[in-house]
């Protein structure tokens, strides 16, 4: 038989599990991906069964961009740029590779894609009709040797102890229709063009140290460009069309 | 108890009257120290010019002489909604004046227009206007140019006219939502129309100044913004000629162009016959939020009938 006492107690009880529950510290470090072992690609995009050789862009990048008449890179005028997701190498020790570390090196990327694509297509902060979505990761991600007091932030919660080695990174995005999900293309790009290179502060985009580093991001980014660039040429058919098409209104010198 | 509330009322309206007073004298110091802190202030220049006075729609679309058809363009579509603009006719800049109202009744007209203009913004603060006839604009004046048809006949034209159709036309981000137009005074390019990317601005502009022959450009060119009710407009409007008119479109592009800034949807381009033209329009009327339609589309037997 259930009391009023007892009735107290439970809901009691249940207001000190909401209370406790909502309170409670979040953990500060998001539990990182990797890449599973044995495996070709991370699985952070949707699809990669289309993916093929390009030899539009730099390097060996695979690609894909979708060619239906009513869907395809044509037919979009903004973007969406999410942020970057990081994958950690396999067996690296993700213990040592600081949230802080791995959020300057996606947001670095973010704005080099940024920096890339506006020009193509104007950034929009939301998704809608004509938007594509630019979902982006860095794939492989080490850890460094460890940061020297030199190179280390004067804030104790900015400094790294372990620095961010990128030397076997590899990046992968797909743009995706904003509002309904679907793949428009696709880019996989292994070339690493990090060799070498290590990020050691929350601030590298600023600090001639890691340029190395801003070189190799700044480098995939531009090679998404280059693909953007390759899948808006024009066919010679699509070319003949868009000519024969254009005559300007009024002024015509006859 | 009623005297109570009375001075308790008395003392509440004593108050706010105190705050009102106080946030004035606030306000008053905030505007002269703002003002002290923006230097002296200059007398804005006032500018007097002839101008035909033009609809939004046809001033940036029907470049070249100030004809019948402009003429007939501008008052149709200015009937249809569009804003009515001045066009300078020494070098046929666009500005938006902040009167409309004393330019609506004009529109099809050439005028002498006084203001403050900001040249960056193409916008006018209308002082003065009145109508003129064009025998009052002296030969010689630069003003004439975009009065006589001759200017757009200049020998050698047809060849550099061509080649910046071809090199607009071969513009890799222009998509359905963006016509370019251009016309030739002389050896100096006009370029205009809407674009939704703010980079085929000035890619237009570095292309044509590349060509042999083109002395100078004038960039008219207006970047549309991707506002989201626009954005569903477009997607709506092309999405309706598409189920329609599908033969008008292929995978990167459409002989049918659709223009759209802030709730009116400009149809450009060529189609096949009257009827589809009526299409068109009908479809685009029942975008959902489009406020006007300009069905500006023309017809391609109707035009080699012209010509023939």
């Amino acid at each position: 038989m259930i009391t009023y006492q007892n009735k107290t107690a439970f809901w009691l009880l249940l207001l000190l599990v909401v209370l406790t529950t909502g309170c409670a510290k979040q953990p500060s470090e998001r539990s990182a991906k990797k890449i599973p072992a044995g495996k070709e690609f991370s699985g952070f995009l949707k699809d990669y069964s289309n993916l093929k050789p390009n030899s539009g862009i730099d390097g060996n990048a695979l690609t894909y961009a979708r060619t239906d008449v009513e869907k395809n890179l044509h037919k979009y005028i903004g973007i969406v740029v999410d942020p970057v997701d990081v994958y950690l190498a396999s067996d690296a020790d993700d213990a040592k590779l600081s949230e802080e570390a791995r959020q300057a090196t996606a947001n670095y990327y973010h704005q080099a894609l940024i920096r890339a694509v506006s020009s193509a297509f104007p950034v929009a902060e939301h998704g809608g009709p004509l938007v594509l979505r630019l979902r982006a990761a860095i794939i492989g991600v080490d850890v460094g040797g460890e940061v020297g007091a030199v190179d280390k932030s004067s804030d104790s919660e900015q400094a790294i102890h372990h620095a961010v080695n990128i030397g076997k990174v590899g990046v992968e995005m797909e743009l995706l229709d904003s509002e309904t999900g679907e793949q428009i293309a696709a880019m996989v790009d292994r070339e690493p063009l990090g060799a070498g290179a290590e990020i050691g502060s929350v601030n590298f985009s600023k600090q001639e140290r890691w340029a190395a580093a801003r070189e190799a991001f700044d480098g995939w980014a531009h090679r998404v460009r280059q693909f953007l660039d390759s899948a808006h040429t024009l066919s010679e058919e699509d070319a003949k069309k868009v000519d024969q098409s254009y005559r300007p209104y009024g002024g015509e010198t006859k | 108890m009623r005297s109570l509330n009375a001075a308790h009322e008395k003392q509440l309206w004593h108050g706010r009257k105190e705050l009102v007073k106080a946030t004035r004298t606030l306000f008053v110091w905030i505007v002269l120290a703002l003002s002290l802190g923006s230097g002296p202030v200059t007398a804005a220049e006032i500018s007097t010019f002839s101008a035909y006075v033009d609809s939004d729609v046809c001033a940036h679309l029907m470049l070249g002489p100030i004809n019948s058809s402009r003429v007939e363009c501008s008052q149709k579509t200015h009937k249809d909604g569009s804003d009515p603009v001045l066009v300078r006719l020494s070098n046929n800049t666009i500005f938006e004046v902040n009167k409309q109202k004393m330019i609506s009744k004009l529109v099809g007209q050439l005028v002498e227009a006084s203001g403050e203009l900001k040249l960056n913004d193409g916008q006018m603060k209308l002082k003065e206007v009145r109508p003129i006839e064009s025998s009052t604009i002296p030969q010689g004046d630069p003003a004439r140019r975009l009065l006589d048809v001759r200017t757009f006949k200049t020998t050698g034209a047809p060849k550099t006219f061509e080649k910046i159709r071809h090199e607009l036309a071969m513009m890799p981000y222009i998509s359905e939502f963006d016509y370019i137009s251009f016309t030739m005074v002389g050896d100096n390019v006009i370029l205009s129309g809407w674009t939704v990317r703010t980079t085929n601005r000035s890619y237009a502009e570095n292309v044509v100044k590349n060509i042999e022959g083109v002395n100078r450009i004038v960039n008219n060119i207006e970047v549309l913004p991707l506002g989201s009710m626009d954005m569903q407009i477009r997607a709506g409007a092309r999405a309706a000629l598409q189920q329609n008119l599908s033969r008008y479109f292929w995978g990167s592009g459409s002989d049918i162009k659709i223009i759209v800034k802030n709730g009116d949807i400009i149809l450009l381009g060529t189609v096949m016959n009257e009827g589809d033209k009526n299409i068109a329009g009908i479809r685009c009327n029942s975008v959902s939020n489009a406020f006007h339609v300009f069905n500006l589309l023309r017809v391609q037997g109707a035009e080699s009938g012209k010509k023939g």
